[in-house]
């Protein structure tokens, strides 16, 4: 089983790229699951048709730890298994505790071992801002971190700020920083700017998504690219990455065309 | 005469009767009262059964006084340290950090390393989503003589999941390292007391040819590390199960639940399953039963009809205790709960229909605090809380049954009716000393 965390700056695109790889993934035959952890709990809606799922948090909060694991997950595109951990009411509560508190209740419930994915895709909220959102790349959840960036000045430094995470887990057995994901923003120097923040952080550049109006043509039907235009240049480009992203992780998978 | 404003208020706040109360919980959860009635083992009493042992707690300066004053109590603070959290910590975020530099430290100046040391972590590190895997990696790596059991003192979790007692009753054999199983040895699980020899399952065990092994019994950490090797874990006290459960998947072990019964006929079957288990013959009864027979109605003369409260902290049965005594003539009026375990679910049913008039009480209610704490005749009681709340200086004094079970139990918990009924105690100062039958000696 192969477990990567996608990090990065919010609004930045991670859970479009997320579920465009899961999506490019299960479509290769690999049985994926990708779990969101960040309190808006949209990073699934893609593959599930625009659906928002009932977050393990809520669950949680309404029915105790005794949820049956069924109900914390939902099969989307492809068979894609879709967790949402969820949080707190915006400004209140504590979002780094909820994803731990979703993390444990899916370990408690056996879910890696019930499901049996191939590959388990974590898409994290922003910043690593306290503990509760460094779990998702402790030991037994994701072997890599890959940061999505865009060449602004903001995500430049949330990437910085990620590696940095990153490399003070290092001792700790951790994950490791799996590489860097470009996705234009079509600022200026943006190739020579993200180039320079994966010299410095010590990462190699993973793969790059073109800015495309099909991506959010795509989001308005509730789907992912892969689904909605898989003929598309853009959808190409997701398979590379999924591609690219599997092979720094030690996997391999034939795509139908990259 | 002064009478007490509201008492009638009061009572309706903190009584159901057996025919109104609801399974599992007749009380609304709320806000929580303690009584001061002592006597219950706390996570310190049961995690000092461990021998050659030390504890750590790290966790806020103000959450340490009640387990430093039981420690003290127990005369036990040699075995017994703290790591104190300060809000620099939280925000330094180095959390993890002091944890592994606080036990080093501690280790380091003690007299001899201990063999064991249970670390309680608290709920802070629970919300900062502390990574305790690798503080213990770190530790055992450090300290590779040492065995490191993670405990927790989280009251957070006191109603979700496994409860702090469950979870510190599993956590005690978490140390117990696999090793060739031993079809002759059987281990009792999860009992803070000793259980009585007499007790008819303890006999049946050691007749068959069985050594019994129990935490309570051992002297060393070695004997502690023997209980590995048994092949049959029974657990009577129903906090004990998740234990059960849990070597049984670790070590391969098997786990027989044999709860405590106030029944003959449940008694009986309990005692034919175990002689299943051990490959045994059973024997039956025979005069066992009579004899617990003859204890109850001698009991019954001699408490005359004197009106029997009961409570939750003195027997794991309470309601099937108060059916057991109704069906001898006893005049069972009280029983003090706050939640019905499962194992009481048939007694209540039986209540409901032969005793409705059974007044249940909380514990943990706050209008408890100022519930009158008498009876119109001096109640006997069985437990502290009960005799607290009645006001009573006629009581059983014993926690988590006693350590007594099955026939032999009662016959013993009969004579303890008998003698309670004759002579007075003490109440006040009795019920004060936390840990009952603790091995530190703190209790009378």
């Amino acid at each position: 089983m192969i477990q990567f965390a996608v990090y990065g700056k919010g609004g930045i695109g991670k859970s479009t790229t997320a579920s465009n790889i899961s999506a490019a993934l299960a479509e290769a035959g690999l049985t994926v699951m990708q779990i969101g952890c960040d309190p808006k709990a949209d990073s699934t809606a893609a593959l599930l048709g625009g659906r928002r799922l009932d977050t393990v948090i809520d669950l949680i909060r309404d029915r105790g730890r005794a949820i049956p694991l069924e109900d914390m997950a939902v099969r989307g595109y492809k068979g894609v298994i879709c967790v949402e951990t969820g949080g707190p009411t915006p400004g209140l509560g504590c979002a780094g505790r909820a994803i731990t508190a979703a993390l444990e209740t899916l370990k408690d419930k056996n879910a890696w071992e019930v499901f049996a994915p191939d590959v388990v895709i974590y898409d994290v909220l922003g910043d690593v801002v306290c503990g509760g959102f460094s779990v998702p790349m402790r030991t037994g959840y994701a072997g890599k971190v890959f940061i999505l960036t865009s060449g602004e000045n903001m995500a430049i430094h949330a990437g910085a700020n990620i590696a940095l995470a990153v490399r003070n887990f290092q001792d700790r057995g951790y994950a490791s920083l799996g590489g860097i994901i470009l996705n234009r923003r079509n600022v200026k120097n943006e190739d020579e700017k993200v180039a320079e923040l994966a010299s410095d952080i010590g990462a190699k550049l993973v793969g790059s998504l073109s800015r495309s109006d099909t991506v959010p043509d795509a989001e308005e039907l509730g789907k992912t690219v892969i689904e909605a235009f898989p003929d598309s240049e853009m959808a190409r480009q997701y398979r590379t990455l999924a591609r690219a992203v599997l092979a720094e992780c030690g996997g391999e998978v034939t795509m139908p065309e990259c | 005469m002064l009478t007490r404003v509201g008492q009638e208020a009061v009572d309706g706040l903190t009584t159901v009767t057996a025919a109104e109360a609801a399974f599992p919980a007749p009380f609304a959860a709320q806000l929580e009262y303690a009584a001061p009635a002592r006597g219950t083992w706390n996570i310190v009493h049961t995690g000092m059964l461990l021998p050659e042992s030390h504890q750590i707690f790290v966790c806020a300066a103000g959450c340490l006084r009640g387990v430093v004053l039981t420690a003290a109590e127990m005369g036990a603070m040699d075995r017994f340290s703290t790591v104190a959290i300060r809000e620099n910590n939280v925000l330094d975020g180095d959390m993890e950090e002091l944890i592994i530099d606080g036990v080093t430290d501690i280790l380091q100046k003690l007299p001899a390393m201990p063999r064991a040391v249970l670390i309680y972590t608290s709920c802070i590190h629970h919300f900062m989503a502390c990574d305790l895997p690798r503080v213990y990696g770190v530790l055992r790596a450090r300290f590779p003589g040492v065995a490191f059991a993670d405990c927790y003192m989280n009251p957070i979790l006191r109603k979700s999941g496994l409860t702090p007692d469950q979870l510190m009753r599993r956590q005690l054999y978490s140390l117990l390292e696999a090793r060739p199983i031993d079809p002759a040895s059987v281990n009792i699980l999860g009992s803070d007391l000793p259980t009585d020899p007499d007790a008819d399952f303890v006999r049946l065990i050691r007749e068959s040819g069985h050594t019994l092994r129990d935490i309570a019994a051992c002297r060393s950490y070695d004997e502690y590390q023997a209980m590995a090797g048994s092949f049959l874990n029974v657990t009577t006290y129903p906090s004990a199960r998740a234990g059960g459960e849990t070597l049984s998947e670790r070590l391969g072990q098997k786990h027989l639940y044999l709860p405590n019964a106030y029944d003959f006929d449940e008694i009986e079957q309990g005692l034919r399953t175990l002689a299943g288990e051990l490959g045994a013959v059973y024997p039956g009864s025979g005069s066992r039963r009579s004899a617990a027979d003859e204890a109850l109605k001698r009991a019954r003369s001699a408490v005359g009809g004197r009106e029997v409260a009961i409570d939750y902290t003195a027997v794991s049965r309470p309601l099937q205790l108060a059916k057991l005594l109704t069906e001898y003539g006893f005049s069972v009026t009280d029983v003090f709960v706050d939640a019905i375990p499962a194992e009481d679910k048939p007694s209540l049913e039986w209540l409901k229909e032969n005793l409705p008039a059974l007044r249940l009480h909380p514990t943990v209610h706050p209008a408890m605090r100022v519930r009158a704490r008498q009876t119109e005749k001096p109640a006997l009681a069985i437990g502290q809380k009960a005799a607290y709340f009645t006001g009573t200086d006629r009581f059983v004094n014993i926690v988590e049954d006693g350590g007594l079970h099955g026939f032999g139990g009662i016959r013993k918990l009969a004579a303890l009716l008998e003698e309670a009924a004759a002579v007075p105690k003490d109440t006040r100062r009795l019920i004060q000393i936390k840990g009952l039958g603790c091995s530190g000696g703190c209790c009378g």
